[in-house]
């Protein structure tokens, strides 16, 4: 029994899989934060006893070690010169209009940034020896100070590891957990290489101790960890490179996406996953994409990981009036304290309230008539905003929603349109508690054909633990130049190809099952700037064509780089295939709940709700209509068409009615 | 037509993703590392007669100076179909000569719609001095001038331009690399706002696009309205022109009537001989920055803000030079001095929401020269963080960019790649920020090893006088360029070319902030 556990801030989402039957099974617990291995057990203790047991969990301990600054004490050895490049970062102010917002302050205060008397050079020469001596007097100053952690970053290691590898030595014999930079990230560029040491020196001890807790809670039981670039990684590994967890639950929301996406045959999807205070955007063009300049609390994280585009827009922001007569929503969130007006003790109107006056949530309807809302508490929230700006509580109510879309609309303009491609390329994939009610008006806003509510919109990203393969990103920066012989380039690669082998190898994923995907960065000399082109003997051909296509022009005479060299290795796991479902007679009116009048920009409109549990494949209707899930609420809209495909996913297309 | 409010939200954010997508693809396309990574561009969507509606602004010092580019092009020329205009001249619509604008006018079904632009810091553009940001006496010797001319016509490239721009920098790879990315910028703007007015029509559109400057010109209306009616004066002064003369002072007063202001430069330093010299563009992106900085970051850019603020700078100023006055340090150096007694002035009447100085400079720093080793030409140029002033809420952070500008600086790995140029330490100087109830920000200490023989231009400033305190605070501590040569250190001017022999070390060191109480 295979067993994807994802923790969240409010639930934690189980989805099963039986090898036996071919089944899927999901389910809900509530999160207990402060110990999030609780719920977990809690949940395991509902399943029947089928041994043996793999669980793949998604965590949010690293994540929430560094937003909530509860990492390790950390100490960072610095070439001589340059204790403070983790406090200069880039030299840039995070806004440029605002005089008190500061940049995130350094994981590791000035005092714990240490210096040492050496230099390598940009091709891995000696240029000042190691002052070994001086280590001692660094290593008492840990001890003294009750570091936990270790980080290292020298300039050039990833070119001449030797002295980093001393330091390291030396702390580790002293009983340091240390993170070396040419092990995290042997890629130039000091600042990036030294933050994501630093970060995986600050969430390491913390992952270390909640996975060792968790592997006592569950003996004989075989778990993996899901990390960032999509993949999963053995607990060991995930405790040693913390850092590559840092958004491991939303990396298997966008696994699982791009499996329904291309089961459900729109492999390209711009997925939509809308919370209460927060939404996050990806663009998955058959494949999710890899970043690799991504940030965690402001700080650079560069290891590779899934392209996620947050924006602080959702259910609970708030809707007010600002100086100029302007209707607003967001940036400020109601949150889950106090919540949105109709949970009955917040004041000021939220998107979700506004949703709740326009007809589009009832209230009896809501998690299952779970949640008791207050409507007349959100009617009159509206009412005192559109007082102010000269509207009815409805027309407010609609504007707020309009607004919290065009936020939206222009986060997922910046993933799609600036990166070059079309929104009407795409189909929306919603999910997200709220994500359902915003995507048909969302998809329209951005010209886009169709939205897709997958089945298992509620847990997919621990539907995504349970279809991710083992995944190893190995890197190297080489900096040679583009006409360096393939053979020379082959031997570079080699021991990148090595070490993308012996971690599979680790992990214990059989030789049959491994795949080694090799790559490189290009550019033209006096760029700061690279393209990923595979690793082929026609490498230098194909990076002029790639310019060409990605920025519209190439020249052939110019001086190529060869920047990194990069190995991406795949364990390919037995994953599950979705089950398909089949059509049974039952019409939808079997599925009907009530008739509601819903508030829409042209009119109100009595609109059928129907309870998505008895919708079944196949069936169509036309919008308007409201499909009601115990944790998530989908609007068709008036002219739009819904249909029920094999694998339970609601599909929407727009005006098709 | 009346205005909904709820569309008027929608099209804010219509109007804003334009430029937001021409610098996406400014940025994708552009070759430089100063335009990809430092950033140091930014784009603009204009309305027929030339008022800005949108702008994506990575660079406070472009925020006035784009709608004075589109006013000078229009001015100058007849737009058609497939026209684009290309310019740098600091007394046409320019800034400093680096600053490159390409201005495209946007026609839908025969009929005007508006106009697009975009501008980009180009890293030469021929002159006295690698880099373009010399110490000069007059500005034809800064670089290549470009007056407003059209460098498309009817959709046709013309070559001659082309070819004259190209032949006139010292990295003409390069500039042929971003300049191919403005355009193709300017070209996703005309598309985008087509697409647009194609969408909705284009009496709605100018509609709200009206409405939206209406919007913004209430809003910074509420702002002053805010203020304290009074007049607030303030005073601090530049180092020195580069030549020998100094103090420059600048003067402000800034007279608030209810919900207007007026902002007077009477009183400030003439224009002087060294490159010092502010254009007027240049003082109008100071006063925009700082109100814009006083109202809420929701507040869109455009030029509806600056209706309810009138600026006076005297003709024949530091602050509003006439030709031929040399201006590039007018973009980079005297704009932070105007943002030092504008807020200094505004100080008095909101002493609760002001800082005291920041470094009050980029510390601009280009290193050009032969490079044997890679055989071929370099031209390095960074600007420098420093010090921030304290706020009267916490202290001033240290080594960061302030006001003006915010570009990004270059890693040392990445230097060694590039140039002969070893960054032998980076670090914060410590106590240079001053004293108070909040500390001022510490400045940086960057040293550089030349591996080669080279040319350095340094275009800095609070070297001699320092960033002021608030409110009691302690000024920050002044800035110092240092040579050190066989191990001796040798003081440098704030401003000027200096020889560096393989071996020297360029140390440049910048100011902190002050402090607050």
């Amino acid at each position: 029994m295979r067993i994807g556990v994802d923790t969240g801030g409010t639930f934690t989402d189980f989805v099963v899989f039986d090898p036996a039957s071919g089944q899927l099974s999901s389910f809900k617990v509530r999160s207990t934060p402060h110990d999030p291995s609780a719920a977990i057990l809690q949940g395991l203790a509902r399943l029947q006893a089928h041994a043996p047991r793999h669980i793949v969990h998604g965590s949010t301990v690293a994540t929430n070690a560094v937003l909530e600054r509860k990492g390790a004490k950390v100490a960072l050895v610095n070439t001589a010169g340059f204790r403070d490049v983790l406090h200069i970062a880039r030299q840039e102010r995070p806004a440029l209009y605002d005089l008190f917002a500061d940049p995130p302050a350094p994981l590791v205060p000035r005092q714990h940034r240490l210096e040492i008397s050496e230099r390598i050079a940009a091709d891995g020469s000696l240029r000042t020896p190691l002052d070994e001596a001086a280590l001692d007097a660094l290593i008492a100053h840990c001890q003294r100070e009750g570091i936990e952690a270790v980080a290292i970053c020298l300039l050039f290691s990833f070119a001449n590891p030797a002295h980093e590898q001393a330091i390291a030595s030396r702390f580790v014999a002293a009983g340091f957990n240390v993170s070396a930079s040419h092990q995290i990230l042997p890629e130039f560029r000091e600042y990036e290489r030294a933050s994501t040491t630093v970060l995986n020196a600050y969430v390491s001890p913390v992952m270390s101790r909640y996975l060792g807790k968790l592997a006592a809670a569950l003996p004989g039981y075989h778990v993996q960890v899901m990390q960032s670039n999509g993949g999963m990684s053995s607990p060991h590994q995930a405790a040693q490179q913390a850092v590559r967890c840092i958004l491991s639950g939303p990396a298997g929301g966008l696994v699982a996406a791009q499996a329904v996406a291309n089961a459900a045959g729109h492999p390209r999807v711009l997925t939509f996953d809308m919370g209460g205070t927060s939404t996050d955007v990806a663009l998955i063009n058959g494949v999710a994409q890899v970043s690799r300049n991504s940030r965690i609390g402001g700080l650079p994280v560069h290891v590779p990981m899934l392209a996620i585009h947050t924006v602080g827009s959702g259910g609970g922001s708030i809707a007010w009036q600002d100086a100029g007569g302007g209707l607003q929503v967001g940036p400020h969130s109601a949150g889950a304290e106090p919540g949105p007006a109709a949970y009955g003790r917040g004041e000021l109107p939220t998107v979700t309230d506004a949703n709740l006056l326009l007809g589009r949530i009832q209230p009896h309807l809501f998690f299952g008539g779970q949640m008791a809302l207050d409507a007349e508490r959100a009617r009159a929230a509206f009412e005192q905003l559109g007082a102010r700006l000269g509207l009815s509580a409805e027309a407010c109510a609609l504007g707020a929603v309009q607004i919290a879309n065009a936020h939206m609309a222009r986060a997922l303009r910046v993933i799609s349109v600036e990166k070059g491609h079309d929104p009407r390329d795409f189909t929306l994939l919603a999910f997200g508690g709220a994500g359902g009610l915003h995507a048909a008006e969302l998809a329209r806003a951005l010209g886009a054909p169709r939205v897709l509510v997958p089945h298992y919109a509620a847990t997919l990203s621990a539907l995504g633990m349970l279809l991710a393969d083992v995944v190893k990103d190995v890197s190297q920066t080489v900096m040679l130049p583009g006409d360096t012989p393939f053979p020379q380039l082959e031997q570079r690669l080699a021991p990148l190809l090595e070490r993308g082998h012996a971690e599979l190898a680790a992990e214990g994923v059989p030789v049959a099952q491994m795949q080694l995907h090799a790559s490189a960065d290009l550019r033209y000399a006096g760029q700061s700037f690279e393209l990923n082109l595979p690793f082929t003997p026609q490498l230098l051909a194909d990076f002029h064509q790639a310019h060409q296509q990605a920025y519209g022009y190439h020249d052939a005479a110019a001086q190529v780089q060869l920047v990194n060299l990069r190995v991406q290795a795949v364990g390919q796991t037995q994953r599950p295939t979705l089950p398909v479902y089949e059509p049974d007679d039952a019409p939808v009116e079997a599925a009907l709940l009530g008739r509601y009048p819903v508030r829409f920009a042209d009119a109100q409109v009595e609109t059928p709700f129907y309870d998505a549990a008895r919708l079944s494949v196949g069936l169509q209707f036309t919008g308007p209509a409201v499909v009601v899930r115990p944790d998530t609420t989908i609007l068709v809209g008036p002219g739009d068409a819904a249909e029920v495909d094999a694998f339970l996913n609601l599909i929407i297309t727009l005006g098709a009615a | 037509m009346k205005i909904d409010i709820v569309r008027l939200e929608i099209f804010k954010h219509l109007f804003a993703s334009i430029p937001e997508e021409m610098g996406a693809a400014l940025q994708r396309a552009s070759f430089s590392p100063n335009i990809k990574e430092r950033r140091d561009y930014s784009c603009a969507l204009f309305d027929p007669q030339g008022e800005m509606i949108a702008q994506a602004a990575h660079i406070p010092v472009h925020l006035g100076a784009m709608p004075l580019s589109v006013q000078a092009a229009i001015g100058s020329m007849a737009f058609a179909e497939g026209d684009m205009a290309i310019l740098n001249d600091p007394y046409q619509g320019g800034t400093h000569l680096p600053d490159i604008t390409l201005i495209a006018p946007v026609f839908t079904g025969g009929q005007l719609a508006g106009f697009v632009a975009n501008r980009a810091h180009h890293a030469d553009v021929g002159g006295m001095a690698p880099g373009s940001m010399p110490v000069a006496r007059e500005l034809v010797q800064e670089g290549l001038i470009l007056p407003p001319v059209k460098l498309f016509v009817a959709g046709e490239l013309q070559t001659g331009v082309w070819d004259i721009i190209l032949r006139n920098t010292r990295s003409p790879q390069e500039r042929a690399g971003d300049l191919r990315a403005q355009i193709a910028a300017n070209q996703r703007g005309v598309r985008r706002l087509a697409d647009l007015v194609a969408a909705y029509g284009l009496p709605e559109v100018q509609h709200y696009a009206a409405a939206l400057l209406d919007y913004t010109e209430r809003l910074t209306r509420a702002l002053i309205a805010r203020l304290p009616d009074g007049s607030f004066e303030f005073a601090d002064a530049l180092d020195d022109d580069g030549l020998g003369n100094g103090p420059l002072p600048i003067r402000v007063r800034i007279d608030i009537h209810g919900d207007e202001a007026i902002v007077d430069f009477a009183g400030t330093a003439s224009q002087a001989q060294g490159s010092v010299n502010a254009v007027y563009a240049i003082t109008l992106s100071a006063v925009y920055y700082v109100f814009r900085c006083l109202v809420d970051s929701e507040v869109p850019n455009n030029t509806g803000s600056l209706r309810a603020i009138r600026v006076h700078a005297p003709e024949g100023s530091l602050v509003n030079a006439r030709p031929p006055a040399p201006v590039v340090g007018g973009n980079v150096e005297t704009s932070q001095r105007i943002v030092d007694v504008l807020l200094g002035a505004l100080a008095q009447a909101l002493p609760d929401h002001i800082p005291a100085a920041s470094q009050g400079t980029m510390n601009n720093t280009l290193i050009g020269g032969w490079d044997p080793a890679r055989g071929r030409a370099f031209t390095y140029y960074e600007t420098v963080a420093g010090g921030v002033g304290a706020r009267p809420t916490a202290d001033g952070p240290s080594g960061l960019h302030s006001h003006m500008t915010n570009t990004l600086n270059t890693p040392a790995e990445a230097m060694e790649y590039a140039y002969p140029i070893q960054v032998l330490r980076y670090e914060l100087r410590e106590n240079t920020g001053g004293a108070g109830k909040h500390r001022g920000g510490d400045g940086l200490r960057r040293d550089l090893l030349l591996q080669t023989e080279a040319t350095a231009s340094l275009l800095s400033e609070r070297r001699t006088r320092q960033p002021y305190g608030l409110a009691g605070g302690a000024p920050g501590a002044v800035g110092e360029n240092v040579l050190i040569r066989e191990g001796v250190e040798q003081p440098l001017p704030a401003k000027g070319q200096v020889h560096l022999r393989a071996g020297d070390v360029l140390s440049v060191r910048t100011p902190g902030g002050g402090g607050w109480g």
